[in-house]
């Protein structure tokens, strides 16, 4: 019995230190995610920055017009065509619009 | 027999034993309780470190959700004078990465303080230089820096924040309140490494990010407008430009452009001059817009109808020993005609008609004289004098939009009121706000303040503008395939030599709204002393068109000519 109880603390001791050991690698182990982390923001930004410039219309429109050779739309070249509501078989009609851009080619109209 | 110590000896170690537990016991006593707390104190420093962390400033993004503003972590480096031995040579080696000159560096490295700021917010590349030179009492933090990804665009409405995080301008400075993070202090427990375990007490003090704006503003509108006023500016050397584009229904704010711009990544070297958004902050006499106002206050009262007949003088009218002139001879015309050619003297005629105190009662209710209420700040009031302080010419000038001081914003609001029926909205930027999980804090929701005049009447206003369009003097903002309402404006500007109306310098301005049977935006131009032809009609409408026509286009709003299509189904 007295060799019982005197394991039983023995062991208790131990349990105590293995969870103090235990709490101490948890808490590097957290701090390192967390460096993680912060790191992986940063990164998150700095893509969200690149996005975000890459995207801005003045650049989109700069690219499109001196890289590609585009340009604006010119009168009458876009057309929005509406479904008709009173078109046969159709119980709900959709208020979608399509957008169609005419490409004028030397007279003739492709749509 | 037995060997053993004496009793002398026994007593004589024990006396040493005694004499070594006391020390120690002494020792004991001396450290636990006498130097309990001085000691514990210490202690705490050494493994304990407090650590500050401040929330990152809330994001701003257009109606669609595309980034307009936000916060990235940029490196800012700091040295510890107190612990460098060769100031002089670690300067020298910082001035290249820093590009700082060495002199100015060593002056703030001698000085005798624990801590000093050598330059703060720098490019990423020059942290991790200096990261690798690894000086001794040079150390480099992560400090927030405001972005404007789109640079220049929607500048005057953004605004800036300043080193600290705070808003200074624009909406940066009014939802300062939403926008900053909050700091929290949080102490860590660190090892013999100084490396940190976890927070004391297991509780972490997370900061909370600032909060998310959501606008009304529209990135793609917002850049066609912009494109074409800097261009107009640019094209006929005029001061400055603005233009607004408005929903009329709800008030919201679309577009708002200055010209010229500024980008608001890097304003150190501007003045205000150059960040104040003109369209709230800067007056103006409006000329013939204001026509539209005085024409829907004559209808309302039913002191004109559109086909009453006014006579035009033949182009000239003496009041009150002052002569008013028309741009051409003109005698008899219909009301709707005075407005389409835009008619000084039957402006002024309409507005004796219905009289100062009824003049002002509309001019008030229209918005002018005071503050739109719009969410961004430096809003001023215009100049609108109170009857009893109007001269005897005074009645007349307003009537065609002189001696009275409107802001673009005003102007607009006020042809919106036509454009909706003739009940006013009040203008607004911010649409949400939200947290940084993006749950939904505040959302704006359309405010009609008043009802100004009758939808009838606000119709009649319309047939009359959009004959300014078809046939008047704003027939260059006429959009292909839309119907097209607004007036034209060219105002004299005070002249600060002389004090009198200046020859020379104009405010060519154009408002008005689109389709004029169902309007999607009202817009105002104004060109701040274009050179040479200063016409409203001239420098002002062209822009209107193609800012309209373009931005029509954008939101997919049908032409009157469109092609409508049956598509038939089919059921397999």
């Amino acid at each position: 019995m007295k060799t019982l109880t005197i394991l039983a603390g023995v062991m208790l001791v131990f349990v105590f230190v293995w969870e103090r050991v235990d709490v101490v690698r948890l808490g590097y182990q957290i701090e390192r995610s967390k460096s993680q982390k912060i790191l992986l923001e940063r990164e998150r930004d700095q893509l969200q920055v690149k996005f975000s410039s890459l995207a801005a219309p003045e650049r989109i429109a700069k690219v499109a017009t001196e890289k590609l050779g585009l340009i604006p739309p010119q009168q009458g070249q876009v057309m929005m065509v509406h479904q008709s509501m009173d078109a046969p078989g159709l119980s709900s009609p959709p208020v979608e619009q399509v957008r169609l851009a005419r490409h004028v080619v030397t007279g003739r109209i492709n749509e | 027999m037995t060997v053993g110590p004496s009793r002398g000896r026994r007593y004589v170690m024990l006396f040493l034993f005694f004499c070594g537990f006391s020390i120690i016991l002494f020792r004991l006593v001396t450290l636990q309780v006498l130097q309990a707390a001085e000691l514990t104190a210490k202690a705490n420093r050494q493994h304990e470190k407090t650590v500050s962390f401040e929330g990152a400033r809330g994001m701003v993004s257009d109606r669609h959700g595309k980034v307009l503003a936000m916060n990235v972590e940029v490196p800012s480096v700091f040295g510890v004078p107190t612990s460098l031995e060769n100031p002089s040579a670690v300067a020298r080696h910082l001035s290249p990465v820093l590009r700082i000159r060495s002199s100015e560096l060593e002056k703030k490295l001698r000085q005798n303080k624990s801590f000093v700021w050598l330059a703060r917010k720098v490019e990423p590349e020059q942290g991790r230089r200096l990261e690798q030179l690894s000086l001794g009492g040079i150390g480099v933090v992560m400090e927030g820096q405001r972005f404007y990804p789109n640079g220049p665009l929607l500048a005057h409405v953004l605004g800036f924040s300043g080193m600290d995080g705070q808003g200074l301008e624009g909406l940066e400075r009014r939802y300062d309140t939403q926008l900053h993070g909050e700091k929290r202090v949080t102490v860590l427990q660190r090892d013999a490494l100084g490396r940190t375990i976890f927070p004391k007490g297991g509780k972490e003090q997370v900061p909370t990010q600032g909060q998310a704006l959501t606008l009304t503003v529209d990135e793609v509108i917002q850049y066609i407008a912009e494109k074409e006023l800097d261009e107009t500016v640019v094209r006929t050397h005029a001061r400055s430009g603005t233009i607004i584009v408005m929903e009329p229904q709800s008030g919201a704010i679309l577009a708002m452009a200055v010209s010229p711009r500024f980008d608001p990544n890097s304003v150190s070297a501007l003045t205000p001059d150059r960040w104040r958004n003109r369209a709230l902050t800067d007056t103006y006499e409006p000329g013939s817009t204001m026509k539209a106002v005085v024409a829907a206050a004559a209808l309302e009262e039913k002191v004109m109808t559109p086909g009453s007949m006014i006579f035009g003088e033949n182009g000239k009218m003496t009041i009150a020993s002052t002569t008013i002139h028309d741009h051409e001879k003109l005698g008899w015309m219909t009301f709707s005609e005075m407005i389409q050619k835009s008619s000084n003297i039957g402006a002024a005629k309409t507005g004796m008609a219905l009289g100062d105190q009824r003049l002002y009662r509309y001019l008030q209710a229209f918005g002018f004289g005071q503050r739109t209420e719009i969410d961004l700040p430096g809003e001023v009031n215009g100049l609108l004098k109170a009857p009893k302080s109007w001269g005897r010419r005074t009645l007349a000038s307003i009537s065609m939009g002189q001696e009275i001081g409107v802001t673009p914003l005003q102007m607009v609001s006020a042809i919106a009121t036509l454009a909706n029926g003739g009940v006013m909205m009040k203008p607004y930027v911010v649409s949400e706000v939200r947290d940084q999980k993006g749950l939904l804090l505040m959302e704006v929701l359309p405010h009609a303040k008043r009802r100004v005049v009758l939808e009838e009447t606000a119709k009649t206003v319309t047939t009359m503008l959009e004959r300014v369009v078809t046939h008047g003097t704003g027939t260059k903002a006429a959009i292909p395939g839309f119907r097209v309402a607004g007036k034209t404006g060219t105002a004299q500007k005070i002249d600060p030599r002389t004090g009198g109306y200046s020859s020379t310098l104009f405010v060519g301005s154009f408002v008005g709204y689109v389709p004029a049977e169902s309007p999607r935006l009202a817009m105002i131009v104004v060109i701040d002393e274009p050179q040479g032809e200063a016409w409203g009609g001239t420098v002002a409408a062209p822009v209107f068109r193609r800012v309209g026509e373009q931005v029509l286009n954008y939101l997919g709003v049908s032409r009157e000519d469109t092609v409508k299509i049956a598509l038939a189904t089919r059921d397999y």
